[in-house]
């Protein structure tokens, strides 16, 4: 066999054995998930100025404008008040469930469910973290992102754990359970004609939906292991090419921002960080901001190392060092955003997407450094601690889940 | 400084924030050609098959594979290894999807994976790995070819591309790019209000915007009614509005009634006037003033605001009467 088609040969392997990145597709998911929760309950007093059927802009505005573009959202399937609330619970239930990994891929779902439908109803209040939850809520759809530091997996662990001992394993009503609602809901949204606007999202629900009763269905009843194996595969392709997908947006994101840039003479003369930074909308504590914009030197450097770190960041990817210390520098600056510019959760959906580069040993530090602290705030026993299950698939029979009870 | 800025572009120009670049696609108001059209369904299909691990007894997942599994030493033991997983990940699946449709070769070490599957399951394995990474391609390049500057190719399939990126996969990261705005644009309001006793008052003008900033002042967490509500109400009427104020198409006339909903429930909250009668209409105007260049630089700019005065609207009886006070 000769070397480029033993590379194939090894790639192909790679790519479809296993979910590449379960720490990196755990921390993102956990990150865009809590960056929505954190800002539907900030909005929780706003909620009806912001979504409501009865805000400035009003729920016919929003019909008129996403007959014409086909945006995606729950909200217009009525336009009464008992909907909305429900809705908007139901929105933070689903970035919690999320948040935990609790039916990690039916969250997900529901997940975008919720950001799609609250953002596109109201498109012209969000700014640029909105477009990246926006974004990733659809991306996370694809991953395996429960595969550790999730509900899940301690699920998946204690099954194993059970088995291993020889035990029955009971059948998952839950699950079952879930999957029936789900799927009578989609029936009756779609009998009822509200998926007429816009095929994307429909469509992928039903994927989803169906896919999931085949992947149950083929655990309980396929009597080869042949099936399960294919559908593993294929689940751990999506998740391989959706984070790929995930890590090429977040450089799209800074290539964009970092090529425009250098076309602009304020960032080509070094003032262009000073003017953000004096605008009353971007400016919660004047004082800080004169203090940083006093000298012209520091403007000027921060203006050009700004520039140079997002045209130089996809490139760094090659080098691991190079790229941990842009990573270093990038996330630094957006915490300094948030509070300098007020832009908390942009800044932490920004974050997270960087999240998606760090090393898996940082992680690990970062998942026991969590754990340990949990445990000290819980002051619970070593086994109830959050699961940090081996960093294989929870379903990887020879991985020790030893790490579990940290 | 990579902080989100999409006024700096609406104001620029109108292919800018997300929203207000919903004008340039009014001319192809297309019903028939959404989103999920054509090559979509590959997308959706092929990913969709990304099951719960949990779902089922989802543990025995594995049953078939057997024995400890081949590949890279970091991957299970990361603690040891400390691999940089995303990088070398990245580099992979690239080469995965260079190489285009798999063959049949047997692989290194036949025990997971496709290599588990017989010929019959590995061709679905196969063709399912080729439309995925087909559609991750492709994905990405429309999704490149929307943010990147006007060029040959979206000359030639601009439509195409939008077809694909629009509504859910728009996007806009000029961030404070190419210049960031250095005007502060603020929007100011006066009403007509028919009082208890008949009389009908005009009252002085409200600066909304000052409203917005004091609360923003101080504040850790400021509020999208804060930061953003009005600023890009605004962005998106001057984006779908002529320099005369005439509206452009469905969104001109929306946007006008957006603002118009905006300014009539703040002063009903904020205007002792307008909160004791019933607006009958208002009229608004922006206020465009120059950040004042830093005191190191050499550079000079006026600071005397620029108005621009629209028209007094009337308020109809829901538009006064409802809302969120």
């Amino acid at each position: 066999m000769n070397s480029p088609s033993l590379t194939l040969s090894r790639g192909i392997a790679r790519v479809t054995e296993s979910a590449l990145g379960p720490y990196q597709s755990a921390v993102i998911r956990i990150g865009f998930s809590a960056t929505w929760l954190l800002f539907l309950l900030r909005e929780f007093t706003h909620r009806q100025e912001l979504y409501g059927p009865d805000g400035p802009w009003g729920w016919d505005m929003a019909r008129q404008l996403t007959d014409d573009n086909h945006a995606f959202t729950a909200l217009m399937w009525s336009d009464g008040q008992a909907w909305f609330e429900v809705f908007y619970l139901l929105a933070m239930l689903a970035a919690v469930a999320l948040l935990l990994g609790w039916r990690t891929r039916t969250a997900s779902v529901l997940f975008m469910v919720g950001v799609l439908s609250l953002q596109n109803r109201s498109v012209f209040v969000g700014d640029g973290g909105d477009n990246v939850l926006h974004l990733m809520s659809l991306y996370l759809v694809f991953t395996r992102c429960g595969q550790v530091w999730s509900l899940d997996a301690r699920r998946a662990a204690r099954a194993e754990a059970a088995r291993a001992r020889g035990e029955r394993l009971r059948p998952d009503r839950v699950g079952v359970l879930l999957w029936a609602v789900l799927g009578l809901a989609l029936a009756g949204v779609t009998l009822a004609g509200r998926f007429d606007n816009g095929r994307l999202v429909p469509a992928l629900l039903w994927t989803v939906w169906v896919v999931l009763g085949l992947w149950g269905a083929v655990q309980r009843w396929a009597r080869s292991p042949e099936p399960r194996i294919l559908l593993d595969v294929v689940a751990n392709v999506v998740h391989n090419a959706a984070l790929l997908v995930i890590m090429a947006e977040a450089c799209l994101i800074y290539s964009t921002a970092g090529w425009y840039k250098i076309q602009g003479s304020r960032w080509q003369d070094g003032t262009a960080v000073y003017y953000p930074l004096h605008l009353d909308y971007f400016s919660p504590w004047p004082a800080l901001a004169d203090l940083m914009s006093a000298s012209g030197t520091i403007m000027m450097v921060v203006a050009y190392g700004t520039v140079m770190v997002q045209v130089a960041f996809p490139f760094t990817l090659f080098n691991r060092r190079v790229k941990n210390v842009l990573l270093v520098l990038m996330m630094t600056e957006h915490a300094v955003i948030a509070v300098v510019l007020g832009l908390p959760f942009f800044s932490l959906a920004m974050i997270t997407a960087d999240a998606v580069f760090l090393p898996t040993s940082f992680l690990l530090l970062l998942g026991t450094v969590a754990a340990r602290a949990w445990g000290r705030l819980s002051r619970r026993g070593p086994g109830d601690g959050p699961a940090l299950p081996s960093p294989r698939s929870p379903q990887d029979s020879t991985a020790g889940h030893v790490g579990f009870t940290a | 400084m990579d902080a989100y800025d999409e006024d700096s572009h609406a104001r620029g120009g109108p292919d800018g924030a997300k929203g207000a670049s919903h004008p340039d696609r009014d001319p192809e108001g297309d019903a028939g050609t959404g989103p999920g059209s054509g090559p979509k369904g590959g997308v959706s299909s092929g990913s969709g098959s990304g099951p719960e691990p949990g779902a089922g007894s989802g543990q025995e997942e594995r049953a078939g594979s057997g024995g400890p599994r081949p590949g890279s030493g970091a991957e299970r033991e990361p603690l040891a290894a400390a691999p940089d997983a995303p990088a070398a990940d990245a580099a992979d699946a690239v080469d995965v999807r260079d190489a285009g449709p798999p063959d049949q070769a047997p692989l290194p070490s036949p025990r997971t994976g496709v290599a588990a599957l017989s010929p019959r399951y590995q061709t679905v394995a196969a063709l399912a790995l080729a439309v995925v990474a087909v559609a991750a391609c492709v994905h990405l390049a429309m999704v490149f070819l929307s943010v990147a500057p006007a060029n040959t190719v979206t000359k030639q399939h601009g439509r195409a591309i939008e077809d694909w990126v629009y509504p859910e996969f728009e996007q806009n990261w000029k961030l404070f790019a190419p210049n960031p705005l250095q005007q502060n644009i603020a929007v100011q309001a006066r009403a007509e209000v028919r009082m208890k006793d008949g009389g009908v008052r005009t009252t002085g003008w409200t600066d909304l915007s000052a409203r917005d900033g004091a609360a923003i002042d101080g504040n850790l967490v400021p509020s999208h009614t804060q930061q953003n509500e009005l600023r890009r109400a605004w962005d998106f009427f001057v984006a779908t509005h002529t320099a005369d104020n005439r509206p452009v198409a469905l969104r001109g006339s929306l946007s006008e009634q957006y603002v118009r909903r905006i300014v009539v429930m703040r002063l009903y909250r904020d205007d002792p006037t307008s909160r004791e009668g019933v607006i009958q209409r208002v009229q608004v105007r922006s206020s465009t003033t120059n950040v004042q260049p830093p005191k190191w630089s050499p550079e000079r700019v006026s600071d005397k605001p620029v108005y621009r005065l629209l028209p007094w609207w009337t308020v109809s009886s829901d538009e006064a009467a409802g809302g969120v006070r």
